[in-house]
């Protein structure tokens, strides 16, 4: 499904400790210093460290950008239930969702035309043997569902935003995610 | 499992080109020759009885299970080094690793068992593991030194704990090397934390 809008805006929303900040950071930084885009990054933090609802607006277009809040975004990506009860009804109609299917269930908030693809994120990253890499699985399967930005440029991104020696899990999240996200956009045809 | 960057190939000191590659059920064969050929005095350093073909099977069935992730190497066809890390998939040692490399007589002081043990601890260190031992007999000396340069330390003595071919006690020197800080570093950057809002 490649994005052909000028400006695409995209919401990550979860909770604290589940690596939201750093999605949307890969995705932009992938996009503007590697895929030679442009991006703004926006993050919103609850007040505690871990549990609270954080969120990051992330914009991508090919020129300029002017404005960087994303109210209304194309693409929405949450980790948490209550991420998905705050933000779903801001979704653009047609918009894509993408959320952890584990944790989230899926109801009729949803603007029309939405398409949703979900994932157990949670669980992937557990298989891989690090919980803590699911945002990584997320960030995969956005890359694997939107298009957005290359493969190439995330696997960059997420190769130099992580800690060094934890490349390697980081880029098999990642993939596992990507390969999910292909999958389900070739079975929902 | 499928384990990133492999195959690799590498040249040690000597030039002998190498390959080193995930264990598969099709060279257990050649791994069977590979310990056959293992002089016996060195064989007592391992903790199974490698020769019989019982162990092969069990092995290849860890390996198949996840329990045990092995790389070995390869010149041409013929087994000349293996590495194993083993771990325990559930439990209060599940974050531990234990690392266990043999390697060719003709290729020790090669580089060969420094390039799998490098391999493996990267290969641990993907997999989440967070604390890495290594058992080593005391004259291990060669050894001692390899780990030592990969960050491990010794943390315990086991004294007088293996008995060699001459029916020689001696003390079993265990090391570690507690990588945990990296993953540290990851739930840091995971946190969703801003010390200017918090």
């Amino acid at each position: 499904m490649g994005c052909r809008m000028v400006k695409t805006e995209i919401r990550v929303g979860g909770l604290g400790g589940q690596g939201v900040i750093l999605c949307g950071m890969i995705i932009g930084k992938a996009a503007s210093i590697f895929d030679g885009k442009h991006a703004t990054l926006i993050q919103a933090f609850g007040p505690e460290a871990r549990g609270s609802a954080c969120s990051a607006q992330v914009s991508v277009a090919d020129e300029a950008i002017g404005y960087p809040y994303v109210k209304h975004p194309d693409v929405l990506i949450v980790m948490s239930p209550d991420a998905y009860t705050q933000f779903a009804p801001q979704l653009k109609s047609g918009g894509v969702l993408l959320y952890e299917n584990e944790l989230i269930k899926v109801d009729d908030r949803l603007p029309a035309g939405v398409k949703a693809f979900g994932i157990p994120a949670t669980r992937l990253a557990e298989e891989l043997g690090r919980r803590l890499v699911l945002n990584i699985v997320m960030t995969g399967f956005f890359t694997g569902v939107t298009g957005l930005v290359s493969s190439e440029a995330v696997e960059k991104a997420v190769k130099s935003s992580v800690p060094r020696g934890t490349e390697d899990l980081n880029l098999r999240a990642f993939r596992k995610g990507y390969e999910y996200g292909r999958e389900a956009v070739t079975n929902a045809g | 499992m499928k384990l990133e960057g492999f195959p690799q190939n590498l040249t040690l000191k000597d030039g002998t080109e190498i390959v080193v590659k995930p264990l598969e059920a099709k060279d257990a064969p050649a791994l069977l020759e590979f310990y056959r050929a293992i002089p016996e005095e060195d064989r007592l350093y391992l903790r199974d009885d490698v020769t019989k073909p019982e162990w092969l099977e069990r092995f290849v069935s860890h390996v198949e299970h996840n329990e045990v992730v092995s790389l070995i190497a390869l010149h041409g066809k013929t087994v000349v080094g293996e590495a194993s890390l083993y771990r325990a998939l559930h439990g209060w040692t599940a974050h531990v690793g234990e690392i266990r490399i043999t390697v060719q007589p003709r290729l020790r002081r090669s580089g060969l068992g420094t390039a799998l043990a490098r391999d493996l601890v990267k290969v641990a260190v993907g997999l989440g593991v967070e604390k890495m031992i290594v058992q080593m007999v005391e004259s291990q000396k060669s050894a001692r030194r390899l780990f030592e340069k990969l960050g491990f330390r010794q943390e315990a003595v086991l004294r007088a704990h293996v008995k060699d071919i001459h029916g020689i006690k001696r003390d079993l020197l265990i090391a570690s090397n507690d990588v945990s800080h990296l993953w540290e570093a990851m739930e840091a950057l995971v946190s969703d934390f801003s010390p200017t809002v918090g």
